[in-house]
């Protein structure tokens, strides 16, 4: 065993309390910086990342089963410019029925209307790998699986009724990214269901622009016979409505906050392995003088470090990426695409990288110590030099604070640099705990608006057997809307009919949202326009104008089927569905007369009870659900979750840095610290100092980070609103009070008093004969 | 017939070593040259340079001038590993706080000097066990420096600047943290080993020590030798 080895190994092993923390520092920055970076490579294109890992189709080709054979089919995968190709899949589009006023509906998740079925034996294949994740495929007549993103509860078990009278089992739910298909079953199931289409599926050399994808189509459909085509779909349509949805107000958050994670850890580490070597400049002085070269002390100190470090990068990375994998489906989940599997790469990265960086920070100390004569080396181990903080401890010494107080106070000044990482390492901990406190704030700020929990206290649903009525006749309207307007406590009353319908001339299908009653007191905030104030008026979100290319002022022809309705868009609101019209009542008559309400928003006369009124609007009707307007939805709840986690990971990092910082200075100062005790320094006393020294860092990282985390919150929230084509209401970002600012201030010294108190208590328990009797 | 004197080996030769930390001066030009199997002390009052003279002898800090020569070796030519195998290989060291390693028992402590020139775990070991045993101290082998005496451990200091048969000895007030009889104990262990031919520095406050161990006395002060004596002249 070489006497470099057997010294880092006794050191290692005898240094317990040290290995500890650097194992603990190293686990916990691991941990962070692999769900860091595996969410940044979520949140990097994640699009893009999931067409990739689905091996996406570039082009989704209808043809027409007439018109074509499968064998000329199968020839266009052979195509100049073509790379991969699947198919050909018989298609066909099924009408799925309206359930009747009376009944419950069957639909939990397919929408009436019609739905494109395509036969295929298996999810896999060359192309579009569609993500099976509930269920199975369906190997037989009767079975199918519809497309939705992973996430919510199963549709398996459901039914679906056609309007011909057939209905298919619902049997499996998967997600197919490219967007191949509304459902699935097998390809003799589509042929008895009468398909008279076949879908190939493409991908090709050159498919980053629309034009090559035109060329590419002209290269495929060439040669065959005229209209053979039906239609086609590329994959940048889907990508450019990905990038203006909602979801994309995720990635400048998980951004923001792998930044912070990412930082923090390797500060933390550095603080502390730099803080271990120049804690040791009397151990290194010895090394010295009993011969060990410069080369053997850095690598001593490097096996010293690396030996927990080594463990506990590899305990870490493992943990990061057990911890990762629900996050990763949780956060993909809002982004509203499949979870992407854990990157393997990602943990070499951090398996190779933090050892790295943990030798590096060592090594960047330890050549301070290398060149330092050994002599002096055993000297200034002993204690720092003298010139660092005597001035600022003669300045304390004359204030009227209580000594351990004013101590306290000079201890940072003696290690700059050590002081220096730790406030930064505090600041940085502040500024994500200000960060997130602003962000949940405006979430639930942003909540408040989207709900209008000002104006609307309570909503009631038409539900029956626990499920949502999509269709309520108009007499059950009635009886339902009087009954609500009647309970005492009711102020406002507005029904609306929550369906679904198609804009004529690009025949997209939109929400529709059909408002009746005092539908100002809603308390939509329009930002463009005005609020509907008579037939045949429409507001909308920015997201629909700029998707369909509208504007305040234009007219848009919708229809539900039937007769269709022509309205003017007279509003913009500043956030709503990008698929969403909201129109007066009027327009419902026309479109599906005898239609009823299916659900109400109700604004309450001040001083009622809610809870009372909630409870008396049950029992008054039962098939009413009666429930308080508010609170956040799954997708919004994300956000606090994900703010919460990440803000306890970086603070308990923070902490850890200063419980490093302060058992640092306990070591360099025992005989001070028995010293003082000898003259009576008391035990709390000397937890007092060794605490004060603390939080005073803890404040200048309070001042640093709270203003730094204000200005992250300025910068991200209106990155995350614009992502989602909303106009960004002064409100979201006006949440700083007085007293959450001044409690922020309060978390930089809570953390560094939390890290400080324990081994300060210990060091006030230092026994005097023991410590000067070591010295 | 002519009695020849063999030609006396010259162990350390110091010639006008000047060392300044900042504005203060350590050392300010000492000469001095010491015989093999000689044992000098070099006394004087605190602050006058003593400690740095040693250190300089022991290769632990380097001159701002002059020549520090040591078994021929012109240490201010060696870079800082060069140094290091010096110390490895011709000192041994003692200082008045020990300087243990604190986190290896008490016989690795001795071994750890043997190690590090290659010599096996094993054997070094084993000639720190015998070192323990000459030194009364091998049922102390696998006790910690922390839970050692200040006798004890001095003695595990002197094991260790045994373990490589150095031809300098240098000791840096080797008896000033120990008890009357400890102090004793070092005393005639430096004894022996100059009576073995074992060359020998001590640095100290205590004339007591200095006219036990020593055949000559070098006096300093503020950083300049001020006189020289044998023994018997002190005497």
């Amino acid at each position: 065993m070489s006497a470099v080895w057997a010294l880092s190994r006794a050191a290692a092993r005898r240094r317990r309390l040290q290995t500890t923390v650097i194992g603990i520092v190293t686990f916990v920055s691991a941990i962070t910086i692999v769900v860091a970076l595996e969410l940044f490579s979520a949140s990097s294109a994640p699009f893009e990342h999931a067409f990739a890992q689905q091996q996406g189709a570039e082009l989704v080709a209808a043809f027409d089963k007439a018109k074509v054979t499968d064998a000329q089919l199968v020839a266009t995968g052979a195509r100049p410019g073509v790379t991969a190709s699947a198919g050909p899949f018989p298609q066909v589009t099924v009408d799925i029925s309206q359930p009747s006023g009376a009944g419950p509906s069957r639909l939990p998740s397919v929408p009436p209307g019609p739905l494109t079925v395509v036969g295929r034996p298996s999810p896999g294949g060359r192309l579009d790998r569609v993500d099976l994740w509930s269920g199975h495929w369906p190997t037989g007549a009767g079975q199918v699986v519809v497309n939705r993103a992973p996430g919510g509860p199963s549709p398996v078990g459901s039914v679906i009724e056609l309007s011909d009278g057939q209905s298919l089992a619902v049997v499996g739910a998967a997600y197919s990214v490219s967007q191949s298909a509304g459902a699935w079953v097998t390809p003799a199931e589509a042929d008895a269901l009468g398909a008279k289409e076949s879908e190939m599926l493409y991908r090709f050399a050159d498919a980053t622009t629309s034009d090559q994808l035109r060329s590419d189509l002209t290269s495929v459909t060439g040669g065959l016979a005229p209209g053979a085509l039906a239609g086609s779909r590329s994959y940048l349509t889907l990508e450019r409505q990905y990038s203006t949805s909602v979801a994309q107000a995720y990635v400048p958050f998980l951004f923001a906050f792998g930044i912070l994670a990412l930082v923090v850890a390797v500060m933390m580490v550095a603080n502390v392995v730099s803080g271990t070597v120049v804690a040791g400049l009397r151990h290194i002085g010895i090394m010295k003088a009993v011969g060990y070269t410069p080369g053997q002390v850095g690598a001593v100190y490097l096996l010293m470090i690396l030996i927990p470090g080594a463990v506990a990068t590899l305990v870490g990375t493992l943990a990061g990426t057990l911890v990762s994998k629900p996050l990763l489906s949780t956060a993909t989940q809002g982004l509203g695409l499949p979870a992407p599997s854990v990157s393997p790469w990602l943990d070499v990265v951090v398996l190779a990288g933090l050892p790295v960086l943990v030798a590096l920070a060592a090594l960047a100390s330890a050549r301070r110590a290398k060149r330092l004569p050994a002599a002096r080396a055993i000297t200034a181990g002993a204690a720092p030099s003298a010139g660092h903080g005597l001035r600022a401890q003669r300045a304390l010494a004359s204030t009227a604070l209580p000594r351990a107080v004013s101590l306290g106070l000079g201890l940072p000044f003696a290690r700059p640099a050590r002081t220096a990482l730790t406030v930064a390492t505090l600041a940085l901990g502040v500024t994500a705990v200000t960060f997130a406190a602003g962000l949940t704030s405006s979430v639930i700020r942003y909540g408040q608006l989207q709900q209008r929990t000002s104006s609307v206290q309570v909503t009631a649903a038409v539900r029956h057997n626990g499920r949502s009525l999509l269709v309520v006749s108009a007499a059950s309207d009635q009886r339902t809307a009087e009954l609500l307007a009647s309970l005492p406590g009711t102020r406002t009353l507005t029904a609306e009919l929550q369906t679904v319908g198609e804009l004529v001339g690009p025949n997209v299908r939109i929400d529709l949202d059909f408002l009746r009653g005092d539908t100002s007191s809603l308390g939509y905030p329009i930002v463009n326009g005005h609020w509907i104030n008579g037939p045949g008026q429409a507001v909308v979100g920015p997201g629909f104008l700029k998707d369909h290319d509208l504007a305040v002022g234009d007219r848009v022809t919708l229809t539900m089927g039937g007769a269709p309705a022509t309205v003017t868009i007279v509003g913009e609101t500043w956030s709503y569905d990008p698929s969403g019209l909201m129109a007066d009542w009027h327009t419902a008559s026309v479109l599906d007369p005898g239609r009823g309400a299916t659900r109400y928003e109700i604004g309450l006369r001040p001083g009622t009870n809610l809870a009372s009124y909630i409870a008396r609007a049950n029992r008054a009707d039962p098939s009413v659900m009666v429930q308080a307007n508010g609170g956040l939805n799954g997708d919004e709840q994300l956000i606090p979750d994900f703010s919460t986690l990440f803000t306890v990971l970086l603070a308990i990092v923070a902490a850890l840095g200063v419980l490093n910082t302060v058992l640092l200075t306990i070591r360099e100062r025992r005989r001070d610290l028995g010293m003082l005790k000898s003259i009576g320094m008391t035990p709390r006393q000397v937890t007092v100092m060794m605490v004060t020294s603390a939080t005073a860092l803890g404040l200048i990282g309070s001042l640093i980070g709270v203003p730094a985390g204000i200005t992250v919150h300025r910068v991200v929230v209106p990155a995350m609103v614009h992502a989602t084509n909303a106009v960004l209401p002064s409100s979201l970002l006006d949440v700083w009070t007085a007293g959450l600012i001044a409690a922020l201030a309060l978390s930089g010294v809570v953390i560094a008093a939390v890290g400080a108190f324990v081994p300060a208590r210990n060091a006030g328990r230092l026994r005097v004969a023991a410590v000067l009797h070591n010295e | 017939m002519s009695t020849e004197q063999p030609p006396v080996q010259v162990v350390v030769s110091l010639d006008t070593v000047v060392k300044e930390y900042g504005a203060t001066t350590a050392l300010a030009g000492v000469s001095l040259e010491i015989a093999a199997g000689e044992s000098v002390a070099v006394m004087g009052p605190s602050g006058c340079g003593k400690s740095t003279l040693l250190n300089m002898i022991a290769g632990l800090d380097r001159p701002t001038s002059g020549s520090v020569i040591v078994q021929g070796e012109d240490l201010g030519h060696l870079n800082e590993t060069g140094l290091c195998l010096f110390r490895r290989r011709r000192v041994g060291m003692i200082f008045q706080f020990f300087n243990l390693l604190d986190d290896l028992p008490a016989l690795d402590n001795a071994a750890i000097a043997a190690q590090l020139t290659g010599v096996s775990a094993t054997q070094a070991r084993r000639r720190a066990l015998e070192l323990f045993d000459e030194l009364g101290i091998a049922d102390r082998r696998d006790t910690y420096p922390a839970l050692l005496s200040g006798g004890e451990r001095q003695r595990v200091a002197v094991a260790r600047a045994l373990m490589n048969r150095p031809s300098l000895m240098l000791a840096d007030e080797p008896t000033g943290a120990l008890d009357s009889h400890s102090a004793e104990q070092v005393m005639d262990l430096l004894i022996d080993l100059n009576q073995i031919g074992q060359t020998l520095v001590v640095v100290t406050h205590d004339e007591h020590l200095a006219t036990r161990c020593a055949s000559r006395v070098v006096r300093l002060s503020d950083g300049k030798m001020v006189g020289e004596q044998s023994v018997e002249q002190l005497l």
